[in-house]
This record gives structure tokens, sequence and C-alpha cells, in this order.
């Protein structure tokens, strides 16, 4: 049968249309995606570039870093009016210390402060407070006492420390994720102001912000548990800061080591290992006792000081925030080639026993982002709220101890 | 009072004197109880026990400006082959073959740097040692001297000063080069200068097409590093950037050379004495010492 000729024109002029409305309807979604993936990506680099350029001006004027700074809202998922869900983030960061902040803590429920005093517990350990001998006296402890005339032989002096909470572990990959992830690096409040210029230049090998071995704002695979490494002086008194801590001084950090107990007001017992006086290479992860690379923080749990820390020896240096001083090495008058911080404990790669005892103490440039240099954190007793009390006290002077933890102090 | 007594005669004595020893560094004649080469001041040890043990072991030298670190690098290599048995190991031969060593190493471990090597050859520390590899069956013997920076350049400049200088750059087998980052990195190009004059030297030494020294392996160790992290992420870059010369003329005169990265310290600071200011280290951290070792082994095995 044949279709009319008039029919079948009308037939081809629909199809065409059809043909025609189906394209444009692709090509109207095509073209908005493209704008839309052209003005994410025009937003994305014009972050980029306003950060590259504060980079540049920061140089001359920190004010405008500051501006830039207020500018650059943390990457956080959880809305500022959801105390709630405020609480949960912090918690899952790891900021536990700053929730038990005497300023913080009133708003916290009941159960909420009991999580944060669980992980505070679960993650730091107690250091009392009491005398601390320093200085390069692990010749006078070949006996495993010290007097006051041996300490002044070896240049030694003694230091009086509070009581504090420190990290069971040095800081990991992981952890410190958390921190480049919740906007660390731009929050310049938690930065010191005079390293602000510099804060810009603190990136991975990609560029992206986080620690020199890092790649693309990540760890290696696997590495997450290993402490973390290749961050400066600023970066990690930055995440102490962030986390609601600080870095440990270096008389804190030799006694949560070497644990002295008074003898005598002249005389007392000091450990020049966590362990005790002697060197157990099997305790720490040395050169020569260890695959010769920084491995997981759980690892050499043997090493275990007596208040339940681990990996002050070996591993990784661990920064602290007290100034490195001449007094440090024997004999004689030292000059630095420039200011450094304190480093304790040894690493992976550290040579000679008597280069990794409590006592024993070295120096970096606070900006050096060494390859076998972590850090661990800590925050003082006093700092903290340990139980749940009233609005008033808890802003009060001094924090209440709870039973247990006065017990801990005692002890 | 003139007392008499009887005098035995070594005839054997007279007969060890009339055979000349000749040195294993100069081959120039020495008595049998010679001490030290009359040439050359090198060992005799080195010659008696090549002799009595029937080997003939191969010479390889570190050399350096002055201060580069030549004595730390022999010192704690021997140390590390000496306490580790998964890589390379090292068993030295004779008891002085452990003197750089010990020095070395006692000095470290009370954060100091040992002595600077003295000009005078008779003080050099000279090591002979065996060493063997898993990857391989055969062990091979060494001698390594720790020569002095500056009698080293005392040769260049004016040839024959030292003749045991001479004499043992000819029949080395290969060189570790030391360059001095902190040097290069402070912008201070004496060192890549030096470097080009010895390199220089060596080819002058002997230019023999198929085994003189364009032929034989050179590995150029960008010494302390420590204090440059970049050096040790890409020492070949690290050579490109900072040492464009030194780069350029091993490309032109060698057909076997490696740049490699070392450094034992993990930081310095300055010791004031009243004879100027003393370079000590704070912690003892060594990286990148029996990479180029392992290289030069490897290319003499070839």
């Amino acid at each position: 049968m044949r279709v009319p000729k008039i029919r079948k024109r009308w037939a081809i002029v629909g199809a065409s249309a059809a043909i025609l409305a189906i394209c444009a309807w692709i090509h109207l979604w095509f073209a908005l995606g493209v704008i839309v993936v052209a003005g994410a990506a025009f937003v994305a680099k014009r972050y980029r570039i306003e950060l590259r350029g504060g980079k540049a001006v920061a140089a001359q004027s920190a004010s405008l870093l500051q501006s830039v700074a207020h500018a650059i809202t943390p990457r956080s998922a959880a809305d500022p009016t959801d105390t709630k869900g405020l609480v949960e983030e912090m918690l899952a960061q790891g900021r536990y210390a700053l929730l038990l902040r005497k300023q913080v803590v009133s708003n916290l429920s009941d159960e909420q402060f009991e999580r944060a005093r669980e992980a505070l517990s679960e993650s730091m350990a107690l250091v009392p407070e009491g005398e601390v001998a320093l200085g390069p006296i692990d010749q006078a402890l070949e006996d495993g006492k010290l007097d006051n005339e041996e300490l002044a032989l070896h240049e030694g002096k003694i230091v009086r420390v509070s009581a504090l909470f420190l990290d069971r572990f040095p800081v990991t990959n992981l952890q410190f994720k958390e921190f480049v992830d919740g906007g660390g690096y731009e929050q310049m409040s938690i930065w010191d102001p005079h390293i602000w210029p510099a804060v810009l230049d603190f990136v991975d090998q990609t560029g992206a912000h986080g620690p020199r071995m890092w790649k693309h704002g990540r760890c290696e695979k696997g590495h997450e548990q290993h402490p973390v490494v290749g961050v400066s002086w600023y970066e990690a008194a930055a995440y102490a800061r962030w986390v609601g801590k600080r870095l440990p001084t270096d008389a804190e950090w030799v006694k949560a080591g070497s644990w002295p107990v008074p003898l005598s007001p002249t005389s007392r017992m000091q450990r020049k290992y966590p362990w005790g006086d002697s060197m157990d290479r099997g305790r720490c992860n040395l050169w020569g006792s260890g695959p010769g690379r920084v491995v997981a923080v759980t690892d050499y749990a043997q090493g275990v000081s007596v208040g339940g820390i681990r990996q002050l020896i070996g591993n990784v240096w661990e920064w602290t925030s007290t100034n490195f001083g001449a007094g440090a090495l024997h004999g004689g008058d030292f000059s630095l080639p420039s200011p450094m911080k304190s480093l304790r404990g040894g690493a992976f790669d550290t040579y000679f026993e008597n280069q990794a005892s409590c006592h024993f103490q070295s120096g970096e440039k606070p900006v050096a982002r060494k390859h076998n240099v972590g850090f661990r954190c800590a925050v003082s007793m006093c700092d903290l709220v340990l139980a749940q009390v009233s609005v008033t006290d808890a802003v009060g002077p001094a924090a209440e101890l709870h039973e247990h933890d006065k017990q801990e102090v005692a002890a | 009072m003139i007392k008499e007594g009887s005098v035995q005669l070594d005839s054997y004595r007279l007969a060890q004197y009339s055979v000349q020893v000749p040195c294993y560094i100069c081959e120039g004649g020495n008595s049998f109880d010679a001490e030290l080469c009359r040439h050359c001041f090198a060992p005799m040890a080195l010659a008696h026990q090549a002799n009595s043990q029937k080997i003939a072991p191969r010479i390889i030298a570190a050399i350096g400006a002055s201060g580069v670190g030549k004595t730390v690098y022999l010192g704690m290599l021997m140390d590390i082959l000496s306490r580790q048995s998964d890589r390379l190991q090292m068993l030295a031969r004779g008891a002085f073959s452990i003197t750089l060593q010990q020095i070395t190493a006692s000095a470290l471990a009370r954060n100091e740097f040992p002595h600077k090597t003295p000009n005078e050859p008779d003080r050099w520390n000279w090591v002979h040692s065996q060493v063997r590899s898993p990857a391989h069956r055969r062990p091979v013997d060494l001698i390594m001297p720790d020569l002095a920076g500056e009698a080293l350049l005392e040769e260049i400049d004016h040839p024959h000063t030292y003749p045991v200088i001479r004499s043992l750059l000819s029949k080395c087998a290969g060189v570790l080069m030391l360059v001095d980052t902190v040097k290069l990195q402070s912008g201070i190009h004496d060192q890549d200068y030096f470097a080009m004059k010895l390199l220089t030297y060596l080819i002058e030494l002997d230019n023999h097409p198929k085994h003189g020294w364009s032929q034989r392996p050179v590995g150029l160790v960008f010494s302390k590093a420590d204090e440059c992290e970049e050096c040790f992420d890409d020492p070949v870059a690290y050579a490109k950037a900072h040492s464009a010369g030194l780069w350029q003329h091993c490309n032109e005169q060698f057909k076997r050379f490696q740049f490699f990265a070392a450094g034992v310290a993990g930081g310095c600071a300055y010791r004031n004495l009243p004879e100027g200011r003393v370079r000590v280290p704070l912690r003892i951290e060594p990286r990148g010492i029996i990479e180029p070792f392992e290289w030069l082994i490897d290319e003499l095995r070839e």
C-alpha cells in the first residue's frame, strides 16, 4: 500500500523534530554539566590562587596573612551551632583534651564528659609531680643512683616538674591526618605568628599541606599507625594546640622516661632507660636492632616505661618545647649555627646506644622536617577538669581532681 | 772494666737483608724488616700479607678536599660493615686495619669528630680487609688508605711531592670522591673545582683507552648530606643543580660513575676552643654510607 506523499513528509518532519529536541536536551544537560564543572574548577583554582598569592604577600605582611586565615574556614562537617555534633566530631578527631579544658567542659553532657575522660585515660599516662635530674649524667648513673655531688661533677641540674599527662604513644600519621583534614594548616590562630610566612611552605611531596614524606595529603598506605615524621617543630606545636595539648618540656619528657625516685634530700634513683639501667636492644628500634626504618607505635611494647608510655627510646626522635642549649653537651663552650629545639629519645637510625638514653639530648632547627623526628603531646594536669563539676567550679582557678586521680598522683 | 762475651752471628739475617722486598704500593725495594716503605712510607705489612697469603688485594681510595669527611666515611664504613651481617661483611686483615675504625667510632660516640689526618704519610691509617657479600661466592681483598686532603692537593699542584699518592692512585681500581654538601649548599664552589682537579689528575695518571681511569669506576659521594635532605632525595638532580661543572666533567671524562649522598651526623654544633671553632656532631645516624661502597665493589667485580 502506498503512503500518501503529504503524510510521509509530516512523518519525516516529526521524526527530525524529535531528534532535534533530544539533541537539544542532551546538549542542554551537557552544557549545564560543563558549566558546573568549570565553575567548580574555577572556584577551586581561585581558592588555590588566593592561597599562593597569600604566600607571596605573607613575607611582606603578616597582617594580610591573618586576614587570609580568617577568610578560610576549616573543613568541618559539623554545624557550629550544633554543640553535640561538634563534641562528637572533636572526640572522633582525638581532641578530648580540648573538651576537658575548664572553659569547655561545662558544655559537655555527663556521657560526653565520661567519654572524654576515658579517651584521656586510654591515650595519655600520668606523670606525677616531682624533681628530675637533667644533663649529661649517664656516667654518674652507673650505680643507678645519683647524689648532688655527682650531679655537680657531671654538669647536671635538678628541675621540678608539675603533674602532667603525656601521650602513651607518639602522634601517628592517622592522627595527624585528622589535623590536616580538619584544616589545621589553615587555622592561623594555632600557629606561632612569626612562622606564618613559612606555613604555606610546609607541604608534602606533591605540594599539598602535610608532612614532608606524604603524598597528596596522605601517608603511604599501611603507615597509618607509624609515628608521623617529616614535621617541623612548628607543625608539631600547632597540632598539639589543635588537640588542646602542648609539647612536653625537656624535664617533663625525661621525668616520664627515667621515673626518678628520691632516696634522700640529696640523693635519688633515676633510670637510664625507661625499662631499667642497662640497654636492651630488643626493647627499642635502634640502628642494628630494628628493621632500619620507622615502625608502628604499638611495636616494641617491652620498652614501656613505668608509667605506661611506649617508645620513648628509639623509632623516632621527639620534639620537646625546650630550646636546645649549650649545656646539653659535655665539656666546654658551645655555639649553635642557628637556634635549635631539643630532641629526645633516639630514632631507628641512632647508631650509638649512649645516644639513645633518657638523658641524652640532641637538637635540631625548628623548621627542619627530618625523616626520623616525630613528637608526642602533653597536657598539664592543672589545665584539665577531671571530675564533672558545676560551671562555676569548672572555670575556677583550680580544677578539682577525681578521687581516683588523686590516688594516682599520690602513687 | 771490659767484659768478654760471645755474640752469635745471625748469618741468616744477612741473607735476608740481601733480598729486597718490594713495596705493595710503589714497588720500591725495602729490607725484610722495614715497617714502612723507605720510598713512599706505605706500611710494608701490606706487602708481607700479600706475599704470605698469596693474594693480590685491589686498592681503592676515598679522595676529596681537606675536611670533606674521608676519615669519618671510611671509619664509619668499616664499623658498619663489621657490625652487620646481612649485606656486605668486612673482615680486617691485620691489627693495623682496625685502628681507623677504632679512632672514628670512639670519637663519634663522644660527640666529636676524629682529628684531622696529618699530612705525613707515615702517620696515615691503612686498612687491609676482606669483603664478602651473600651475592658473590668469592671474597674481595681490598686496601684502603686514609689520605690527607692537604697532601692530595699538594701532590696535584706539585706532582711527585708525595710519591705514595701518585703510586697509589695509579694502582687504584676505583675511587670514591667525596664532595662537601654543606659548602656546595652555601654556594662555595671550591669543592667543585677541587673535585674536577682531582679527576683531571686521575685521567692524566693513566689515560689508556682500555684500562685507564676513564674506564675505572668513580663513585661521587656528597658527604655531610644530612644537612640537606633534597640531596638524599635525588643525588643526581642535586649534582646537576649545585655542582654542574663536576657533573659535566664526569659525563665527558668517565664511563663508569655514579652520584651518591651520605651523612653520619644528624645535626652539628660548634665547640669554641682557643684555636678556633670545631664542628661537633649532635647525634650519629649514618645514612648512605654503604651504598657507594657496594656500588664500587660491584663495579670492580665486573
